[in-house]
């Protein structure tokens, strides 16, 4: 499989400015689950990161506190320059629009056709029309859908589905693309489709961080490593596979 | 130019969310038709009431029928003394032939000849005081009472304080009724956009999620509430706008006074069918919108 990938492997860590740094950062739920725990990571842009861990690891809630869905209850999370305790809630929009985020269930809208999801975000988000005839052809054309873009998600296959969710997720061309398990519902081919897709994305500049199990594409990817464990990090790795090798 | 593609786009979602839950929307549309109808009603009972409230106050004086045969003198010197009474601003003498004339004129106006079968009837003499307030009514009456020039006194007045009765409990009634059905309306138009919210979820986290503003995600919601109201009031204008002639003989005849208002209390009422309807549909969702998308931040 690893014969599909597009680029070759890149095993040195990115040099680019901090896209993420969460320095001591711990959330511990209202019902008193404890998610995490002193959590301290730097994610640099132009960097491939893989987020792994079992279910439960605290993975979820590692991306949730990255998209200010909740709040860390200890420590300092910072997301493109804004400290996310500090932000104001008006500029919770903006930091999200600087995110892309994908998801394993795709969260597409039904009853809009591929060209209408993808134009949502920015119609949203207050795009104009000029805009959106220029910005979602565009999208379409890299996610390889754009002889789709009047089709329902009824008629697109699971990996199609996961493009236009790609496509979605950059249309405001941001900094970061969050992948949550995003090859969870797919079969291995469309996997490595979809992994090739978000290659191609983080090389053109798109710093990447991927919450997998799928053990097969991290071993093969080499790429940098963040396991979780129990809500605490147990590894921050380059160029590593899904479990530990020593 | 953001504000008004901000506007369409807010609009454009309400009227499709509108239809989305077309049953819901319409019921919540009817609340609020028989909530303004209801106040339309009110309006329309209370305006002619007022009118022939305002007639009845003009009316309103005291008569003193004076003894057969009243010398001039006597006459006049009462007619001198009642206008120094307080509350007197006027005393007009109504001879027996001024009364009979009087008497045929209101035959006539019926389309009736009045037939005395050839008998010789005289009408009193009386004496017509008007008041500058209908409440001087009791003091002028009670001055006059037991004067040997006057056999008889009547006034309008317990008309007056009926009629001030009755629209103190149309009134309170009234409200009471419309306080019930503005509630049931509030809750209707709440519930209407909590399903509609309900129903659009996987939407409104997409729209989170890809940055969208709060404003993006309330305001259509907010315009779906309004929409609710507007509807529901042209609907009622247009109701009360075709009602409008046939309901002023029916007032008259229930009410046995002139109680026809003025078309330009249908241009007045129509303004406030309109603001009660776009208030009630804004406050019912902006409660609704509040309380069902605050939390999830």
């Amino acid at each position: 499989m690893t014969s599909m990938l597009a680029r070759p492997i890149a095993l040195r860590p990115a040099t680019g400015e901090p896209v993420i740094t969460m320095a001591d950062v711990g959330m511990t739920y209202p019902n008193g689950k404890v998610a995490l725990v002193d959590v301290t990571v730097t994610i640099l842009a132009g960097d491939f990161v893989f987020l792994v861990g079992q279910s439960g690891a605290g993975k979820s809630t590692f991306i949730r506190l990255l998209i200010r869905e909740q709040l860390a209850t200890a420590g300092r999370v910072v997301v493109a320059g804004h400290d996310l305790a500090r932000i104001r809630r008006s500029q919770v929009p903006g930091l999200r629009r600087r995110i892309g985020i994908v998801f394993q269930d795709f969260r597409l809208l039904p009853a809009k056709t591929v060209f209408e999801n993808v134009a949502f975000a920015l119609e949203v988000t207050g795009g104009t029309r000029q805009e959106i005839r220029r910005r979602v052809p565009q999208l379409l054309n890299l996610v390889g859908l754009h002889e789709h873009d009047d089709h329902l998600p009824t008629q697109l296959s699971g990996g199609e589905l996961q493009r236009v969710a790609i496509a979605r997720a950059l249309v405001h061309d941001p900094a970061m693309l969050i992948a949550d398990e995003p090859t969870g519902n797919l079969d291995p081919v469309t996997s490595w489709e979809i992994i090739q897709l978000l290659i191609q994305i983080n090389a053109m500049g798109t710093t990447v961080l991927m919450a997998t199990h799928n053990q097969e594409i991290v071993n093969a990817m080499r790429r940098r490593v963040v396991a979780l464990e129990q809500g605490r990090l147990v590894r921050d790795e380059f160029g590593a596979a899904y479990e530990r090798e020593y | 130019m953001r504000f008004v593609r901000f506007v369409a786009f807010s609009m454009v979602r309400a009227w499709q969310g509108f239809w989305r839950n077309a049953m819901m929307s319409l019921a919540a549309t009817a609340t609020v038709v028989l909530m303004l109808v209801l106040l339309s009603g009110l309006f329309i009972v209370l305006g002619g009431l007022n009118s022939g409230l305002e007639f009845i106050e003009s009316k309103v004086g005291v008569t003193a029928r004076l003894r057969e045969q009243l010398p001039d003198a006597e006459r006049e010197a009462l007619t001198a003394e009642v206008l120094t009474l307080e509350g007197v601003s006027g005393a007009d003498y109504v001879s027996p032939e001024v009364a009979m004339d009087r008497l045929r004129q209101a035959y006539r106006d019926q389309g009736q000849v009045l037939d005395l079968g050839g008998a010789e009837i005289t009408l009193y003499a009386s004496l017509e005081i008007s008041l500058s307030d209908p409440s001087f009514a009791e003091g002028v009456s009670s001055a006059l009472t037991g004067r040997p020039e006057v056999e008889r006194i009547t006034t309008r007045q317990v008309d007056y304080n009926k009629l001030l009765g009755i629209i103190g409990v149309i009134r309170t009634a009234g409200i009471a009724a419309l306080g019930l059905v503005g509630l049931t309306v509030l809750f209707m138009i709440v519930n209407m956009i909590r399903i509609a919210v309900y129903s659009r979820s996987t939407e409104i986290e997409i729209m989170r999620l890809v940055g969208a503003s709060d404003s993006f995600i309330r305001w259509p919601f907010i315009f779906e509430g309004i929409l609710c109201g507007l509807l529901g009031a042209v609907i009622t204008i247009l109701m009360v706008a075709v009602a409008w002639d046939p309901i002023q003989p029916i007032m008259v005849r229930v009410f046995q006074m002139p109680t026809a208002v003025s078309s330009q209390f249908l241009g007045v009422l129509s303004a406030i069918i309109l603001g009660v309807g776009l208030g009630v549909g804004a406050i019912g969702s902006w409660i609704s919108v509040r309380s069902n998308l605050s939390a999830s931040g």
